[in-house]
């Protein structure tokens, strides 16, 4: 009999249907990979397990943790199976632990609530088990407060008080997507021998295959509240018997088709040993106040119709070169060149320079104002041409055009922003790009936020948009397998240098800092995941 | 998405009006304030007695014919009071809260849009300071150097509303400033003014207007407060708040006389919430399914 037995699952939210019988089983020191795209119910799946649902859902079907019915459980039993037979790991540390608690404390938490033990022996064991997330006490102190962590010691502290109490059960629900590389690949070692020593099962919510591919067992791959496929990893990869499961993997490695012939001719952006300081407060009241150098020293030129990548961990100054390029932020010294022209550091870049230059945001979500009509939206650069901006029909004329540019249809331009998906928002974002005819544009980790099979789609609109009309991309991303599928160049950005630059496949096929090595081992990849299972 | 594209480019616009006239709570509430404002109005024109007339044989009647709600302690006619009252009480309201906003909104946008600079700083300092005194003592100093008068209450309840918006809007406005989409404003060249008024403002408009219905009902109430201490509206011209204050003694005697101005300030109050709220969601595509 498995640990966790989940059969016929359905669960619906009000009218809504969100899980249409499931079946999932789990064994005792084994990790299931649960794969999906937004909105195919994995999630929802998690919560029903430790029923922490939305009001007004309503869960049927049975769910057996060893032989145990839980939704037949009292709310007051089920807080007592919640974090000492379940535990959770969730996707964004920082707003999974409470800032006004050390992690100490935190920790300890999840062990005196359950009675295990005294305030003073909760905190002595929630001491030993940080040291088990490879948090010791004498490097991080247990009054210290998550503020004063970085991104993934803080998930290992959210680990930590989910482990505790030796969970039977260990529900990881996307807890590598917030964190960098390799950041993300040190979490997984972790979950992985938490796993082995306490042999407890494991399900891995997660949209990457690649993280499935060398981490579970079995896999489970959701689609619209149903569990299409499933299977042990290696043949559900292998034989790929779903059309669905295949369309995911295909889309996953999917490389745009690219015209080589094409980069060359005048720079259409030179950056010529810029430096971006910031001031940091002083330590002392009266002290010198500090410095901190987010961009240092960095040079690099783009030419017309080439994409180049911009790659690095969080921190590492990439945000802020391509903001400096886009004259929000004044830089300290050195030069920006667009098209020839130069920005001047301290009052920004003049219209002109800024027509030829736009951007994609990351999220898709939040870089539309919700009040305004996509018409409105998307002709916001038309400020930038002043009284030359476009009127009447001439005006419809374009929207409609870079409307059809991106594959929507002239009629959206009625609609509100909400209307739309994901992917639809940042075809939007590209149709507010393009509408100004701009040599540059510098998309800001624009695909990140998108399900991979849309992530496949824009990626091929990017192609396809660059090849046609000549564009060059400066294309920032921490994901490198993109990085890869679309850019002629590459340049590996680290504490504010450039440490590494080249040809994209060059760079990829023989790095040479071992920066850029690290990033590349870190980094999941499918197929050499699929190959080390065999 | 696959929604067919209803008849829309038609009528675009215009539409803002439909959504308002199928919205129930804005209806309701724009009848009920429209009423008052009627009222308001017609006090200026007509009232069945006069408002300070005095009949002291007949003082402290109950509602009847000849008096719809009844007479106060001196034999005055409660409903020419409350008529005339309901332009004394919604004109301070108002206008003091027109002025919390026409000073406090453009205050804390300019705050918000130049946040960290000296400009906010100040703007925000001085706001404080005015914070720290409460309306009424700002009434009593201005009172001691102008005399007491409902322009005075105006001007002092007036000046207690700027802090209150000026903090509101620029806190609302600080987490918009850091959104993406104000970031593709000033990649498309906006400068801070044009953003904060096509941008930011549309987006804490619901805010706003929650705040402005609230600011409103504590301006009657505060209006009451000020008449009561003698430094509104003077006798004998009637206002809501100091009916109600001056009923207190005679509660028991003759309740009417309290209940009929408290309703009217609930009812107008309870008119200008619903329209708020209405109006909140108008104004929201996201809320607004007339137009999807």
């Amino acid at each position: 009999m498995s640990l966790l037995e989940v059969k016929g699952l359905q669960l619906a939210i009000g009218d809504v249907k969100i899980l249409r019988g499931i079946d999932l089983a789990v064994d005792a020191g084994q990790v299931l990979g649960i794969i999906g795209e937004s909105g195919s119910g994995k999630s929802m799946s998690a919560l029903s397990i430790m029923r922490l649902l939305p009001t007004g859902a309503h869960a049927t079907g049975s769910i057996r943790l060893a032989g145990d019915e839980l939704l037949q459980k009292s709310e007051r039993d089920m807080c007592g199976v919640r974090g000492k037979d379940i535990g959770m790991v969730f996707q964004e540390p920082m707003t999974a632990l409470d800032p006004l608690k050390t992690i100490g404390n935190q920790v300890a938490e999840t062990i005196w609530v359950h009675g295990q033990a005294s305030r003073r022996e909760a905190l002595a064991e929630a001491d030993r088990v940080l040291e088990r997330v490879g948090l010791p006490a004498d490097l991080f102190p247990r009054d210290r407060f998550p503020h004063e962590l970085s991104g993934g010691q803080r998930q290992r502290v959210v680990i930590a008080s989910a482990i505790a109490l030796r969970p039977k059960l260990l529900i990881a629900d996307e807890p590598t997507t917030a964190l960098d590389v390799t950041t993300q690949a040190r979490i997984i070692e972790l979950l992985n021998r938490l796993v082995n020593e306490d042999g407890m099962g494991m399900i891995f919510i997660t949209h990457d295959l690649a993280v499935v591919a060398g981490l579970a067992d079995q896999v489970a791959v959701m689609r619209y509240g149903e569990v299409f496929e499933a299977g042990p990893t290696g043949e559900v990869f292998r034989t790929l018997a779903h059309p669905y499961t295949r369309a995911l993997f295909e889309a996953s490695s999917h490389v745009p088709k690219r015209d080589p012939s094409l980069p060359g001719g005048p720079p259409v952006l030179t950056v010529e040993n810029v430096v971006r300081d910031y001031r940091t407060p002083p330590k002392r009241l009266f002290g010198k106040p500090g410095a901190f150098r987010a961009v240092d020293g960095v040079s690099f030129r783009i030419e017309r119709g080439e994409n180049v990548g911009l790659v690095g961990e969080s921190g590492s100054g990439k945000s802020t070169l391509a903001r400096a390029v886009m004259a929000l932020e004044a830089v300290q010294s050195g030069t920006i060149t667009i098209d020839g022209q130069k920005l001047d550091p301290r009052d920004g870049a003049s219209f002109a320079t800024r027509r030829k230059l736009q951007v994609v945001f990351q999220d898709p979500y939040g870089s539309f104002d919700p009040r305004q009509r996509v018409d409105t939206l998307i002709t916001e650069p038309f400020h930038l041409l002043g009284a030359d901006a476009p009127h009447g029909a001439e005006r419809q004329a374009r929207i409609a055009k870079s409307l059809e540019t991106v594959g929507l249809e002239a009629s959206d331009a009625e609609k509100y922003i909400h209307e739309f998906s994901g992917g639809q928002r940042q075809r939007l974002a590209i149709a507010r790009a393009l509408i100004i005819e701009p040599s540059l544009i510098i998309l800001d980790e624009a695909v990140s936020a998108l399900d991979v099979s849309i992530r496949a789609q824009i990626l091929d609109l990017l192609a396809e948009l660059s090849d046609r009309l000549g564009l060059s991309y400066l294309f920032i991303s921490h994901d490198l397998s993109v990085v890869r599928s679309i850019t002629d160049r590459v340049l590996v950005m680290k504490s504010g240098k450039i440490v590494e630059s080249g040809a994209t496949e060059e760079v990829f096929r023989n790095p040479q800092h071992p920066y850029t090595q690290e990033l590349l081992a870190a980094t999941p990849h499918l197929e050499r995941a699929l190959a080390a299972r065999s | 998405m696959s929604l067919p594209a209803i008849a829309s480019p038609t009528l675009p616009r215009g539409t803002l009006l439909n959504a308002a006239l199928r919205s129930p709570s804005f209806l309701a509430g724009a009848a009920i304030t429209a009423l008052f404002l009627l009222v308001a109005v017609v006090s200026f024109v007509w009232t069945p007695y006069g408002y300070a007339t005095q009949d002291i044989p007949n003082k402290l009647k109950g509602l009847s014919l000849a008096h719809w709600f009844g007479t106060d302690q001196y034999g005055r006619d409660v409903f020419s009071m409350i008529l005339v009252g309901a332009r004394t009480s919604i004109a301070v309201a108002l206008i003091a809260v027109g002025v919390g906003i026409g000073i406090g909104v453009p205050l804390g946008l300019t705050a918000a849009a130049r946040r960290g600079s000296l400009l906010d700083e100040v703007i925000m300092r001085l706001n404080d300071l005015v914070f720290a005194f409460p309306a009424l003592l700002i009434a009593v100093l201005i009172t001691a150097v102008f005399g007491p008068s409902a322009t005075n209450a105006i001007i002092a309840i007036g000046i207690f509303n700027i802090p209150v918006f000026a903090r509101l809007i620029r806190a609302a406005a600080l987490s918009l400033w850091t959104r993406d989409f104000i970031l593709a404003a000033r990649v498309a060249g906006k400068g801070p003014a044009r953003i904060s008024v096509e941008h930011i403002l549309p987006n804490i408009l619901n805010t706003l207007v929650v705040q402005i219905t609230i600011q409103f009902s504590l301006g009657i109430l505060a209006e009451a407060a000020l008449a009561y201490v003698g430094l509104g509206a003077q006798p004998p011209t009637p206002s809501w708040g100091k009916m109600l204050a001056d009923s207190q003694t005679l509660i028991s005697l003759a309740p009417h006389l309290a209940l009929i101005p408290g309703l009217c300030i609930v009812f107008t109050v309870l008119g200008l919430n619903l329209m708020g709220d209405g109006l909140r969601d108008i104004f929201d595509p996201r809320l607004s399914r007339s137009r999807q």
